[in-house]
């Protein structure tokens, strides 16, 4: 284990050498970050079919952008029930780049599962308005900034999932990683609305080994991650760091629970570690449930504690 | 002596429904005692569920409830531990692993240590249990039971051994968490247990039971591999994780005696010392005597 550690101890550690020379080759995994790809997937398998189970399903949901994340997490769903019992819904904006509805139907024809194409332009646009024509939020939304757009289309991408869900009789599959529900790269009822999330719980670092392991198309696993939500915009562009370097201070910072001094020492530069902190501080509210005022005697999440899938909450 | 078949019941108890775990205990004692078992072992809680939080109080029993006997009615010829939320006669609630032999409920067992820390939240709905007592067995040997958590306590295993158990039995509802690949099992969790285990198999020249759970309630997957390992240390049945299913091992108890005097570790014990000295440091942390040593926790 330690000398593991020391491996990684500088920060943007070198390529990994667990994933074996081809995956090696395909993306860098610090060697912390490793995990083992057969029992996550045993694990993963177990916990989608728990999740379906006890809640008294049988098929699943979810939406496919050409992105690793939701690759992985289609691959994954349907090793666990098959794909017939899988519905990807590709749900592209007028500007979405071609490429990623490339991808995402590669992952459809490798699967054989169910897919729709919905495509989200008239929801956005009849908000915020096209070609100087406003919509309905008015005048002022002709203006919006991508920030806007981009959460409108992830909120209208989450309508879209949850109305399929009903007509195809499953649950809705998150498909967001740990490293971005984290830093609070996400949409709060957007993209980060879900029944259950089976790859929350990984970094992106390992959701790329896991996605190398169940054989997600080499160029899902190759391109830069992107929102998409405008040509040319990259995570890593955007936040100013890389997966492996943010992945790697995010596990030694909170897995790891490391101090300040123990981060700066293991070759973390201080402007990075307070910035990545008051993200993660910033977003602790995309994380949790809303709270809610205690009046009452009893109230839920509070003292009124039940688990989500109890006797009776089974619709079967 | 002739060597005693353990099954181990790795199953996946559906949260909260009382009726259909006990409808599948009484189908596994069957099946075991139709595969020679002398012994079945089922996992914490193993008739509820493991996350129950206020469902706890719902699915509760007191010892004497009629579903509990007509399950130990179901052990003629066998002996067997099962696990549920015991309602004492005050109300508390506790994690109980019962001993039914031959018919009848022989020995309740409550968890002492009730983790609250990380992932787990066992105090806020369980009282903890307040005795730990080795007790006879027809299979001729003494049993001690203990659920999960129980055996991360050096003492535990200890004062069971110098009890009389030769049979430690740990019932358990392990969380699988830490999936680095540098562990042996690839899980964390795995890798620690089967240390343990080990450890106390050869430090109480005991055989060791474990029986852990599987499948899912809500976030966590509870990992599988139960063991039955050798007072040697000797793994006598490893079932694979995450898998459920019956498992069926076979130990022979005679090598109990054979390790013991072999290597009479228990014989070497001195229960007299312990006392002693535990007595000092009980005093000593209550301010009441001087501390001759270092205070714990003073770094000096």
């Amino acid at each position: 284990m330690s000398a593991k550690e020391d491996n990684g101890a500088r920060a943007g550690a070198a390529p990994g050498e667990v994933g074996g020379p081809a995956a090696a080759s395909l993306f860098v995994l610090p060697p912390e970050l490793a995990i083992d790809t057969d029992v996550a997937r045993r694990v993963i398998a177990e916990f989608v079919r728990g999740q379906l189970d006890q809640a008294g399903f049988e098929r699943a949901v979810l939406g496919l952008s050409g992105g690793i994340d939701s690759a992985l997490v289609a691959l994954l769903v349907a090793e666990a029930i098959g794909a017939e019992r899988l519905l990807a819904v590709l749900m592209p904006y007028r500007t979405s780049s071609p490429a990623s509805r490339t991808d995402a139907e590669s992952v459809v024809r490798q699967l054989g599962c169910n897919s729709l194409l919905v495509d989200i332009s008239p929801i956005v646009d009849g908000y915020f308005g096209r070609d100087g024509e406003p919509g309905s939020g008015g005048a002022e939304a002709l203006g919006a900034s991508p920030l806007r757009r981009g959460n409108l289309a992830a909120r209208a991408r989450m309508l879209v999932l949850y109305d399929q869900s009903v007509v195809f009789g499953g649950l809705v599959v998150g498909t967001g990683n740990k490293t971005e529900a984290l830093i609070g790269y996400t949409t709060v009822y957007g993209d980060a609305a879900c029944a259950f999330n089976p790859i929350g719980d990984l970094y992106k670092s390992q959701v790329r080994q896991l996605a190398a392991a169940v054989g997600v198309p080499e160029a899902i696993i190759r391109k830069a991650p992107s929102a998409d939500l405008w040509p040319g915009q990259t995570d890593e562009g955007e936040a100013g760091f890389s997966y492996p370097e943010l992945d790697r201070l995010l596990y030694w910072m909170i897995d790891r629970r490391q101090s300040d001094d123990e981060l700066l020492a293991r070759g973390f530069e201080q402007a990075m570690i307070e910035r990545v902190q008051r993200m993660v501080a910033g977003s602790e509210f995309k994380r949790q449930v809303p709270p809610i005022a205690k009046l009452g005697r009893r109230t839920a999440g509070v003292d009124y504690l039940y688990p989500r899938r109890r006797p009776g909450s089974s619709r079967t | 002596m002739q060597p005693l078949r353990i099954a181990l019941a790795q199953i996946a108890p559906r949260l909260g429904v009382l009726e259909e775990n006990l409808e599948r205990h009484r189908a596994i004692l069957d099946e075991a005692r139709a595969a020679g078992a002398g012994l079945v072992v089922f996992p914490e809680l193993g008739l509820t569920g493991y996350l129950l939080q206020d469902l706890a109080a719902e699915v509760a029993m007191r010892i004497d409830d009629p579903r509990l006997v007509e399950l130990a009615a179901g052990t003629a010829g066998l002996s067997a531990v099962v696990s549920f939320v015991e309602e004492s006669a005050d109300h508390r609630l506790f994690i109980a692993a019962a001993l039914l032999e031959d018919g009848r409920l022989r020995h309740v067992h409550r968890k002492l240590y009730l983790p609250t820390y990380g992932l787990f939240d066992e105090r806020r709905f369980f009282a903890p249990g307040d005795a730990l007592r080795a007790v006879p067995s027809q299979l001729g040997v003494g049993i001690g039971l203990t659920v999960c958590e129980d055996l991360w306590h050096l003492s535990v295993p200890a004062l069971l051994a110098l009890d009389g158990a030769q049979l430690l039995i740990n019932v358990s509802a392990s969380p699988g968490r830490d999936l680095a690949a540098v562990h042996e099992t690839g899980i964390g969790t795995a890798t620690s247990w089967r240390t343990l285990l080990r450890a106390y198999a050869q430090l109480t020249t005991s055989v060791v039971v474990f029986c852990n759970r599987v499948g899912v309630d809500e976030s966590i997957s509870f990992w599988g591999g139960s063991a039955v390992i050798a007072p040697s240390g000797e793994a006598l049945l490893e079932a694979p994780l995450y898998q459920e299913g019956l498992f069926v091992g076979e130990v022979a108890l005679a090598d109990v005696r054979r390790e013991r005097i072999a290597l009479p570790l228990l014989r070497d014990e001195r229960p007299e010392l312990l006392v002693r000295e535990l007595e000092r440091i009980v005093a000593e942390r209550a301010g009441l005597a001087p501390d001759a040593t270092a205070e714990p926790g003073s770094g000096a």
